[in-house]
C-alpha cells in the first residue's frame, strides 16, 4: 500500500467518510465528521500508520489532507512514491 | 480593591489581562460581524462606552479579561465572571467564562481548545471554584458543540441554552485535549 493510500485510509477511518471525500482540500471543522474528537483519533491513526510522534504545532497546523502530507513530509514520509 | 491579575501560559496560549492599549483591538473585533452575530447585545460599542467599561472592570474583582496570544499574535479575547452580582472571583463558587476568537486562521482549529483549557484549570484549580456556566444562544451550533466536547451539559433550553460543567467531566472530557496540546512545539 502507497503512503497516499495509506492516508486516505487514516482519514476515512479516522472521520468515517467514504475514501472518495479524502482530497487534498477537505478542511477540519468544514464537514460535520472532521471536528476535535475526530481530529484527535486522526492525529492518534496517523502517528501510529506512519509511526511518528507529531509535535503540538503539526497538530494545529493540520487543518486540511494537503497539510497533512506538507506536515508527515517533514517527517520522512514520501508521497511522490 | 482588586489583586493583581496573572498572565496565564499552557497548550501554547497566552492569556495575559486586556490593557489600555488594547481597546482599539477589542473594540473592532468586538464590533465585527462575524464576533457580535453571537453575542447577546449585537449594539456597537463606541469608544466612549468602551473606555467606561474599562474603568469600571479594572477595579471590578468579579470580573477579569484577557488577550488570548499565540505566537506572539493576538487572537481573540477571553473573560471570567462571577456568576453572583458582587461576589468576587477568589469567593465565587460558580464562574462564567466567555470567549471570542477574532482570528478568522484559528476559529475552526483545534487551538481554539487551548484558551478555554487554560482558563478552565484556572478556575476550578486556583480559583477553586465548583462549575462552570455558560449561556449560548440555539443558533450558535459551534460553541455549543464546542462546549460539549469540553463536558458541558445542558441545564436550561429556552430562548438561551444555559450549560454547566463540573470538575469531574471536565477531566473526564478533556484529557486527550489536554495531552494532544502540550506536547512540545517545534520541531
Amino acid at each position: 500500500m502507497t503512503n497516499q493510500h495509506k492516508l486516505v485510509q487514516a482519514f476515512s477511518t479516522s472521520l468515517g467518510v467514504e475514501p472518495a471525500m479524502v482530497t487534498d482540500d477537505l478542511t477540519y471543522d468544514t464537514i460535520p465528521q472532521w471536528d476535535s474528537t475526530a481530529h484527535m483519533i486522526l492525529i492518534a491513526e496517523l502517528e501510529d500508520e506512519f509511526k511518528v510522534m507529531l509535535d503540538t504545532d503539526d497538530i494545529i497546523d493540520m487543518s486540511s489532507v494537503a497539510k497533512a502530507k506538507q506536515i508527515l513530509t517533514k517527517y520522512d514520509v514520501d508521497f511522490d512514491a | 480593591m482588586k489583586p493583581n491579575v496573572e498572565t496565564l501560559t499552557g497548550y501554547q496560549v497566552t492569556l495575559r489581562p486586556v490593557e489600555l492599549p488594547d481597546l482599539d483591538m477589542l473594540r473592532q473585533w468586538r464590533n465585527s460581524p462575524q464576533v457580535s452575530q453571537y453575542m447577546l447585545s449585537h449594539a456597537m460599542i463606541t469608544q466612549e462606552q468602551q473606555l467606561a467599561w474599562f474603568k469600571k472592570v479594572e477595579r471590578d474583582n468579579s470580573q477579569q479579561h484577557f488577550m488570548i496570544s499565540y505566537k506572539d499574535t493576538l487572537i481573540g479575547s477571553l473573560n471570567i465572571k462571577s456568576r453572583l452580582v458582587g461576589e468576587s472571583l477568589a469567593q465565587a463558587s460558580v464562574i462564567e467564562p466567555g470567549l471570542y476568537i477574532a482570528d478568522n486562521r484559528y476559529r475552526n482549529n483545534i487551538i481554539a481548545f487551548s484558551p478555554t483549557l487554560l482558563i478552565n484549570d484556572y478556575c476550578f484549580d486556583q480559583l477553586n471554584c465548583d462549575k462552570l456556566v455558560a449561556v449560548v444562544k440555539p443558533d450558535n451550533h459551534a460553541a455549543l458543540n464546542y462546549n460539549e466536547k469540553l463536558g458541558y451539559k445542558v441545564v436550561k433550553q429556552g430562548e438561551l441554552i444555559e450549560i454547566e460543567l463540573n470538575f469531574d467531566d471536565y477531566q473526564d472530557h478533556s484529557k486527550t485535549l489536554k495531552a494532544l496540546l502540550s506536547r512540545n512545539a517545534s520541531r
